[in-house]
């Protein structure tokens, strides 16, 4: 009996069994697209849907726990339009001039409505009505300490955070349409369909400028140079940067963003990376790619970063770029045409699409655990029967029972060995230094030299990918190669580390790899790579 | 991570495989039919003790290398001598693997074992009058992990590999065995007497002794 208690304390050493480090929920709308960033804040994504929709149904805005997926209320309004494609705020609590505010979620319709919402039940907190010319509000909103600013369809209009009192209106001759505004210092900027930039200081004072032959459907971008503008014209669009020209680019410009020192465009036709020294701004790579509506930016560790951006095309995914190039397409199985941004917090990921699906995957939801808590019921019991084996040596050392000694004492020693195994073979494979073979292929292209590489032996083909950067471990450029080739893994978290199990469903006889020509003793997790590695899995 | 490293080789076809394992389970009725040993009960005793070390493989497959297997192989070298030890291997290995994943692997698993239960046979654990020896059977424990950790890394020799490099696939692989030699030790001792008194289960009743904690006791 007491080895049968044995082996059931002995398995309790195996380790849970983790199916994937990453775990997602979806909700689909069934009445409209989305097409504006979801967000993510705190334990809670709100997400709003747009155009087009039918018979009773109406946009809505939506918010449900991050964890579980559960809609936690739903907010519809009964008198918008078509075409909702004013981005949500989230604003914190605060106090300022014209009043205190409480955490409110924004939201601005195509009906000229601008809602403020208590993000906790939806409940409207104030309503403000602005003008309608066919349509009402469609750009992105802005915040300027106590108050909300609003490009409305023909005019801006600002409004107390506490309670929706009109503090500022400035009329415009043109219409607007997706023409966010810009909050600066010198006040507010937004464009119009006719190409023409108004100014509204915060005085009231207005000027306008006119651009160029075309539409202003962003907020302008500023820099130290003066305020950018990606114009979309006739033929394409033209970049204007303090109403100098700088660039021609392709059809239906999305939305730019700015990141530090860098300015990210798209057009139909390609993504273009900009970046800001002290005397201009100019183009610093250009890749082809076709995305017309809002990029988001990930921020990742060591402050590296990834921009993340929808491809507006039958075949969907998510661009996922570095500071430079198209590091890999983030594919799901609903993709379809996308201009929502991603929206990102540091422990999950939101993506809407055309389709109405929202999918939210949260990262690498057992190491969050681990950091948010350390406890684990299988390291406590192995410590604990580590802690009584011990005890047990010294009781039965004490008392002569060497017998018994000697069981205690295996016990002990099998439960250290099976602790320090893995940090052991860890530091074990860096005693000896393998032989590397020359991996580099004189068939791959010349800017692949000095970055990551990954070839993958699926089927008896080569799949190879090169140029990748920024990934510090196995798994992580495994990872980055595997959604760029459109190969598709599987993994297991097993005792000794997370283990591959299979590329594209095949899982054979294993997998195995070569990192700079040699094999390595360590987990794909443990096993770190330089910026220039060449990683190869082929089939054992 | 173990799959860049493991026991692979050669891709085996399912044909390959089911051909592999045909050969290998003819081997072992045809080792057990062979009549050699006349004493009543040792079948069951070999089953039983088969189906405890296939069931303790499969279930502790998540911890690397800690099993009863290599134990049982050396005791049932060293008491029904080589060809029922054969056979032994060949039904633990087969059926583990049908669970744990079958390949070319399997192969050098059952040359590995059969090697560790070959010496096993010649240097017996068990004493002159046929009572197992704890202290034969620790030190079996540890020299059976390097001769069957070398003889199952043969598997992973593709053509490819030069000798540096499997030595230093051997060198890596040290740790794990450290487990496997640990492991060895602890079924050795907490169930060493009761794998003798399964192994005796063909002796008259009578004469069955089981040693345990100097605990002497006719069972």
């Amino acid at each position: 009996m007491k080895r049968v208690v044995l082996l059931l304390l002995l398995l309790f050493l195996l380790p849970f069994a983790k199916a994937d480090s990453n775990h997602s929920w979806e909700h689909e709308f069934e009445n409209g697209y989305i097409t504006t960033q979801p967000l993510l804040i705190e334990e809670t994504v709100f997400v709003r849907t747009s155009g087009f929709w039918m018979g009773d149904d109406r946009p809505q805005v939506s918010a449900f726990e991050l964890s579980s997926g559960d809609e936690l209320w739903t907010y519809r309004s009964e008198t918008t339009l078509q075409h909702d494609m004013s981005v949500l705020v989230f604003v914190e609590a605060g106090t300022g001039a014209c009043g205190s505010w409480q955490d409110l979620l924004v939201g601005a319709w195509a009906d000229g409505k601008v809602t403020a919402l208590n993000p906790l039940n939806g409940m409207v907190v104030w309503e403000q009505q602005t003008e309608v010319n066919i349509l009402g509000i469609t750009g992105q909103l802005g915040i300027d300490e106590d108050r909300v600013v609003v490009p409305t369809r023909q005019g801006l209009s600002t409004f107390c955070l506490e309670d929706g009192e009109q503090l500022l209106r400035a009329d415009f001759e043109e219409m607007g349409w997706r023409n966010g505004v810009l909050v600066s210092d010198n006040g507010y900027h937004v464009g119009t369909e006719a190409g023409v930039l108004y100014s509204i200081k915060r005085d009231g004072t207005i000027s306008n400028t006119s651009i160029g032959d075309g539409k202003i459907r962003h907020a302008p971008i500023e820099t130290p140079h003066g305020l950018l503008i990606h114009l979309q014209t006739a033929t394409g669009s033209t970049l204007y940067l303090n109403n100098s020209i700088i660039g021609n680019y392709g059809s239906s410009p999305a939305i730019p963003l700015q990141y530090g020192e860098n300015i990210f465009l798209a057009t139909s036709e390609e993504w273009i990376s900009l970046s800001c020294d002290d005397i201009t701004c100019f183009e610093t790579s250009k890749s082809q790619f076709h995305s017309n509506g809002e990029m988001s930016i990930r921020i990742l560790e060591n402050n590296l970063f990834e921009l993340w951006v929808p491809s507006n095309t039958p075949d969907g995914g998510w661009g996922v770029f570095n500071q430079t190039s198209l590091q890999r397409m983030h594919t799901t199985s609903f993709d379809t045409y996308t201009t929502a941004a991603p929206g990102f917090s540091v422990a999950a990921m939101a993506l809407g699409n055309d389709m109405g699906v929202l999918q939210v995957t949260i990262f690498d939801i057992d190491e969050t655990t681990k950091e948010e808590s350390s406890f684990s019921l299988i390291e406590v019991i192995h410590y604990v029967l580590l802690l009584s084996s011990y005890l047990l040596c010294c009781l039965f050392f004490a008392t002569g029972n060497k017998p018994r000694l000697w069981k205690a004492l295996t016990l002990f020693l099998l439960l250290f060995t099976v602790a320090a195994v893995p940090e052991m073979s860890t530091q074990w494979s860096t005693l000896i230094e393998p032989d590397s073979e020359a991996t580099w292929d004189a068939e791959w292209p010349e800017e692949w030299q000095g970055t990551q590489i990954v070839v993958i032996e699926v089927d008896g083909k080569e799949n190879v990918i090169g140029g990748l950067s920024g990934h510090s471990n196995v798994y992580e450029l495994t990872q980055a190669a595997s959604e760029s080739l459109g190969i598709t893994t599987e993994y297991e978290d097993q005792y000794l580390g997370l283990y591959l199990l299979s590329f594209n469903g095949t899982e054979g006889d294993g997998w195995e790899f070569t990192l700079d020509g040699s094999r390595s003793n360590t987990g794909i997790v443990d096993t770190t790579i330089n910026s220039d590695s060449i990683l190869r899995w082929r089939p054992a | 991570m173990l799959s860049g490293l493991g026991t692979h080789g050669p891709h085996v076809s399912s044909l390959g495989l089911l051909a592999i394992n045909a050969v290998l389970f003819a081997s072992a009725i045809w080792l057990l039919m062979r009549p050699n040993n006349h004493q009543k009960g040792w079948l069951w005793s070999l089953f039983l003790l088969a189906i405890i070390a296939s069931g303790a493989r499969i279930l502790l497959s998540g911890l690397p290398n800690i099993m009863p297997v290599t134990i049982l192989v050396i005791m049932v070298g060293s008491k029904y001598g080589l060809q029922r030890s054969i056979a032994f291997v060949i039904l633990v290995t087969v059926s583990s693997n049908a669970v744990l994943g079958d390949g070319w692997w399997t192969l050098f698993q059952v040359l590995a074992w059969s090697s560790v239960a070959g010496v096993s046979a010649m240097f017996s654990v068990h004493d002159s009058e046929g009572n197992l020896s704890m202290k034969r059977l620790s030190f079996a424990a540890v020299w059976s992990v390097p001769l069957f950790s070398t003889i199952v890394s043969f598997s992973i020799l593709d053509g490819t590999m030069s000798s540096l490099e499997f030595a230093l696939y051997l060198f890596n692989g040290i740790p794990f065995d450290a487990l496997h030699m640990m492991g060895n030790i602890f079924f050795a001792v907490w169930s060493g007497a009761w794998f003798e008194r399964i192994l005796s289960l063909q002796a008259p009743s009578q004469q069955r002794i089981v040693r345990e904690d100097q605990h002497v006791s006719i069972v």
